[in-house]
């Protein structure tokens, strides 16, 4: 600070007065580089390039300027717009005014007045019961899954590669829709109406197709704006009107919008909600075998001991008094009808597995293996030569290839020994 | 089929109940054999549930998917 010397030793000029208040005020950390909020007001572009204006609220006031190509100045920017600066105190000595001199001014209205707005809706949304009302379990395998997101983005094809890997071929809708901007929450909302549509039986019937028993709405990541869709009112409210479960899945791991929560599950990302939702076939199908086993065995073996129970009770029979006879039949009788009554049962199970293994055998068709280049030996009559045993040397036979036929004798036989 | 088709899990759920009860034994015949005639059966829905998930892939924009609604429901009503 200058020295009390020198006010001592008579009056400053004026000029030097106000160059010192410059001096000290461009030193004060304070004031340099600092983020300063308020409203525009009095905004004037000159023809020269730099830019005059007051930033101002309901406390206070300040000029400020923007220097010519200094920083980039947002189009919305205007009479009346909420602003962020980053600017520097100056004071312009020759008219002893104090200035802001802007390096970075950007808009806050929107981001401002959008998160004011959701903090509402979610207000309104936890008055109303919404965030823990009763949540719709999801199906554990669904039949029919309704996916909105954003067409052909890679959101998508995340998700169409992780459902062909845990269950290939498993139905969707993917309705195609715009996810940011500002007709994404419109669209969203209208898909999410056809997901309703879908989810009706009488409409599902007419297409020949389950109802849609799952909704996948979701986006990949992006900036908050780009994600801002999934804030409003009108998403959300789509939402809450599904009448089938709804997993919300937009963005990262870290964004949680709206949607996350009301939706019945909030996955983190589109990969995760895939993964909470479809399981892998494959896994079912093992768990389904084994049960098979472990039915059919339990039951054996139950079985086994009446049997042997049978074979006792036929052998005590035989070295019964008389008396005894009757009743022991009865007995015996009884469980042999049981018996055989079971073991019918068993075999119808049986028969429906059978015919269901031969039905996926049929349908590796003959003609592929033509095609790869083996032939198919048949004797005259038609029948399949399967091994070289059931051929004489002499005997002629049929060769069948994918294109045609060609009729062959046998030379000679040579069988594989063990 | 007029009465309610159970989901694959609340199949799945009876079946595991119905093998557990089975292998722990002790039931007489006739339990065996209804128990095991529920459970065939069961295994049936399961897997018939796992066939009724495979269907077609439809990827449409959103205005197609509306348009094409809006025909069928149209032509039902003729």
């Amino acid at each position: 600070m200058t020295g009390r010397g020198e006010v001592t030793t008579g009056p400053l000029a004026v000029g030097q007065f106000v160059s010192m208040v410059k001096r000290t005020l461009s030193h004060e950390p304070m004031f340099q580089r600092q983020a300063i909020k308020g409203e525009v007001s009095q905004w004037k572009p000159y023809a020269s390039g730099h830019t005059y204006f007051t930033l101002r609220d309901d406390e206070g006031q300040i000029s400020a300027v923007i220097w010519k190509g200094r920083c980039s100045i947002h189009p919305s920017i205007k009479e009346g717009s909420e602003v962020v600066v980053t600017a520097n105190l100056d004071l312009y000595v020759k008219r002893g005014n104090i200035q802001l001199v802007v390096e970075r001014i950007e808009p806050v209205n929107t981001l401002g007045a959008m998160e004011e707005a959701r903090r509402q809706l979610v207000e309104r949304l936890a008055n109303e019961g919404e965030l823990d009302r009763e949540r719709h379990q999801p199906p554990f395998a669904p039949k029919h899954i309704a996916i909105v997101t954003g067409e052909g983005s890679a959101a998508l094809s995340d998700m169409q590669r992780l459902i062909d890997n845990r269950w290939p071929g498993l139905r969707r809708t993917v309705i195609g829709v715009l996810v940011q901007g500002d007709r994404a929450a419109e669209e969203i909302v209208r898909a999410l109406a056809l997901t309703r549509r879908l989810a009706n039986p009488r409409t599902a019937a007419l297409r020949g197709e389950p109802p849609v028993d799952l909704v996948i709405v979701g986006r990949g990541g992006g900036s908050p704006e780009d994600l801002w869709a999934f804030n409003l009112e009108p998403v959300v409210r789509a939402i809450l009107a599904s009448p089938v479960p709804v997993v919300s899945a937009v963005g990262h791991e870290s964004d949680l919008l709206v949607s996350d929560l009301v939706a019945d599950i909030r996955a983190s990302t589109p990969s995760n909600a895939i993964e909470r939702s479809v399981p892998i076939r494959a896994e079912l199908e093992q768990w389904l075998d084994e049960t098979d086993e472990r039915l059919n065995l339990a039951t054996l073996r139950t079985f086994g001991d009446a049997r042997r129970q049978l074979i006792a009770l036929h052998a005590r029979l035989k070295v019964a008094p008389l008396a005894g006879i009757n009743s022991g039949k009865r007995s015996m009788l009884a469980l042999q009808s049981k018996l055989n009554r079971a073991t019918e049962a068993m075999f119808a199970h049986e028969r429906t597995r059978i015919v269901g293994l031969e039905a996926s055998l049929h349908s590796i068709h003959p003609q592929r293996v033509l095609e790869r280049g083996y032939a198919m030996t048949q004797t005259a009559d038609g029948e399949v030569i399967t091994n070289a045993s059931m051929l004489t040397v002499g005997q002629r036979f049929n060769l069948q290839f994918v294109d045609g036929a060609a009729e062959a004798a046998v030379t000679e036989i040579h069988t594989t020994e063990e | 089929m007029t009465e309610k088709q159970p989901t694959y899990n609340e199949a799945a759920q009876r079946l595991e109940a119905i093998v557990a009860t089975l292998e722990r034994g002790g039931l007489g015949l006739d339990e065996t054999l209804k128990l095991y005639e529920e459970g065939a059966a069961l295994l049936k829905t399961c897997q018939a549930e796992l066939v009724a998930a495979e269907g077609r892939l439809n990827e449409l924009r959103l205005e197609d998917l509306e348009q094409e609604l809006q025909t069928q429901e149209a032509e039902n009503q003729n």
